[in-house]
């Protein structure tokens, strides 16, 4: 289907419409910052935000959950994942990006049946950005303002219109539940105009050009310990990174039968404990080491290093959200200047 | 799919000492289907857990020589360990595996093998030598350098008799330190103590070495020393591990999961790693 206009207020009632078939998920106020959750009616959406609190890696990989449970000779017992059809609505470019990191990580090597099993059952209708933030930097990643692949439906805010865009079979049959009317080539031109004006918006930036191998040659830059000094290891910035997706696996033992679970939770490089293995060995014990692990694993040797090369792909999409937590001010971006030396 | 963290049941036929804190537990999948298919390479491992205290990975100390059952040796360090130590026959445990990639069996035919080992790096290197034990028409010499801490740590003795039967295979054992009143007729001193006799050459030889980080950074540069080239020199590397499957972050070196890269490394591939004593 061709890309479509439609208003604020059929955009409203397209979404209370899929609401019958949907868990509606999108991002609404909370206090002075954005959250993604549960939408009960369009009212609650807020489409102009910067940013949300959590990225959407939440919604595929919830912070703790159980894996399995034992019975009482030992066999483990599978923990139902809830299947629920999820529709996304209003990510941004950068969050979409981290989402479609997180896909390779788990289901190419070895499936990760409970991360595949939601991303299966759900839509995404992304946004192209028109809010960038103090902090944001993804145009210099290549992973914005504007979703290249990765979503169903693509909205772009014109004002007091939408431009619909189609990524998918089922984005094309959504679109056909929506009022509204086919683009005309001014629309599309309008979008053109917006994005022009949105990428002149940017204040941080990092030069990506051989960023991965400059810091692999800079293991030992004095800049590790330095940020180290200041550096609280409270891993705020691993929390709210869409493509962080370290896990750890717990047990919770319990004397009532069947009730001892085996949990996944989030877990995080910048953690004392996180690459401690027996006798009290710590691959990671320095700070300075964990904030390079966090910093390298972002912009040298994760993404397709780690994956196989689709597009010069580097871990970190630029969302920002790191430097926005960071209660010691540590900007990821400066990090790169100055690993770089300019 | 079968969801791949869902451990499976296996139950402990044989539980053997090897030294004062040190077992090896003999292992069996309560199914028989799964026992069958299990073929894990010498040098992968497998995730342990006992319900409600914990997963962790451990190397496998038996190879293809028998599809019953598998071996597993560990040392009682921690709150798991701990516990597997206590286990008796009939305890069962969940299992989850084989992960990784192996020794280079492949690439060591027809070559002479060089296996050095420190303390409880020797049970994944087990394996290997009872490869060559069974195919000994293709590899060429072997050789075992042994590092314990002190003459009661070692492990798999009641074996050396049988390994030094092996046609071409020489085994040699050195101890940190000796305590009174202990004979010892063997090498003191660190495992590369052993390098100013190893028969051994730089020629046509694959190296496998498993021990603490520290010592293999010794053997490595003793080896470099002795014209070896680094992508004939392999070694083994520990790590922090919950997944097996490259999910859970920790035991990430740069670009490289050790569970899925390795554990098992050729040296030249560690080169301008983080993280790493090596």
């Amino acid at each position: 289907m061709k890309p479509r206009i439609i208003t604020k207020v059929e955009l409203g009632h397209f979404v209370d419409g899929l609401r019958k078939d949907f868990q509606v998920i999108g991002p609404t106020r909370k206090n002075s910052e954005h959250i993604l959750s549960v939408i009960h009616s369009s009212e609650d959406l807020d489409l102009k935000y910067v940013t949300t609190i959590l990225p959407p890696r939440k919604l595929f990989l919830p912070p703790v959950e159980n894996l399995c449970s034992f019975s009482s000779t030992g066999e483990a017992i599978l923990t139902d994942i809830k299947t629920q059809k999820m529709l996304i609505l209003g990510i941004h470019s950068c969050d979409l990006n981290g989402l479609l990191l997180l896909d390779r990580v788990f289901g190419e090597d070895y499936p990760y049946p409970r991360y595949l099993e939601r991303r299966r059952n759900s839509v995404i209708v992304a946004m192209t950005c028109t809010s960038v933030a103090e902090t944001c930097f993804c145009d210099s990643m290549g992973t914005g303002p504007e979703p290249k692949a990765g979503y169903d439906i693509l909205l772009t805010d014109l004002g007091e219109r939408f431009l619909v865009e189609i990524g998918t079979a089922e984005g094309d049959r959504l679109t056909g539940l929506m009022r509204g009317k086919e683009a005309e080539r001014s629309d599309l031109e309008l979008k053109k105009k917006i994005l022009v004006e949105v990428k002149a918006k940017f204040k941080k930036r990092i030069d990506t050009d051989g960023i991965a191998e400059i810091f692999e040659k800079k293991l030992d830059h004095p800049l590790w310990k330095e940020l180290a000094d200041k550096d609280l290891a409270c891993a705020q910035c691993v929390m709210s990174c869409p493509t962080c997706f370290c896990l750890d696996i717990r047990d919770q033992w319990s004397s009532a039968p069947g009730q001892t679970v085996r949990c996944v939770e989030w877990d995080a490089c910048f953690l004392l404990e996180f690459a401690e293995v027996a006798l009290g060995g710590n691959f990671r014990k320095e700070r300075s080491a964990r904030l390079r692990q966090f910093m390298g694993h972002n912009l040298s040797w994760g993404g397709d290093a780690q994956y196989g090369p689709v597009n010069g792909q580097h871990k970190c999409v630029g969302c920002g959200r790191c430097i926005r937590v960071c209660p010691v001010g540590i900007d990821i971006t400066k990090v790169a200047k100055e690993i770089r030396g300019s | 799919m079968k969801d791949p963290y869902l451990p499976d049941c296996a139950e402990i036929v044989n539980v053997k000492r090897q030294s004062h804190d040190t077992k090896t537990h003999t292992v069996r999948f309560v199914d028989e289907a799964r026992q069958t298919e299990f073929r894990p390479e010498p040098g992968q491992f497998i995730m342990i857990s006992a319900p409600g205290l914990g997963e962790a990975p451990f190397s496998l100390s038996s190879g293809p020589e028998r599809n019953d059952c598998f071996d597993t040796t560990i040392r009682a360090v921690g709150n798991l360990t701990g516990i597997l130590d206590r286990c008796v026959v009939g305890t069962r445990i969940g299992v989850r595996g084989p992960y990784g990639k192996g020794w280079p069996l492949e690439k060591a035919k027809g070559q002479d093998v060089l296996i050095i080992a420190g303390g409880i790096g020797l049970p994944p290197l087990r394996p290997v030598i009872k490869t060559v034990q069974r195919s000994r028409d293709m590899f060429g010499d072997l050789e075992i350098l042994y590092g314990a801490r002190t003459p009661a740590d070692e492990i798999f003795v009641d074996e050396y008799e049988e390994w030094k039967r092996i046609k071409g295979t020489t085994l040699s054992l050195t101890v940190d330190s000796v305590p009174k009143g202990v004979t010892w007729p063997h090498k003191v001193g660190n495992v590369t103590a052993l390098f100013d006799d190893m028969k051994t050459s730089a020629e046509d030889s694959v190296v496998m070495t498993c021990g603490p980080e520290i010592m293999m950074r010794f053997v490595a540069r003793g080896l470099l020393a002795r014209n070896f080239r680094r992508n004939q020199i392999y070694v083994s590397l520990e790590r922090r591990m919950k997944c097996g499957m490259g999910h859970c972050g920790h035991c990430q070196i740069g670009s490289k999961f050790v569970c899925r890269d390795g554990p098992v490394f050729d040296y030249s591939e560690l080169e301008g790693l983080p993280d790493l004593t090596l």
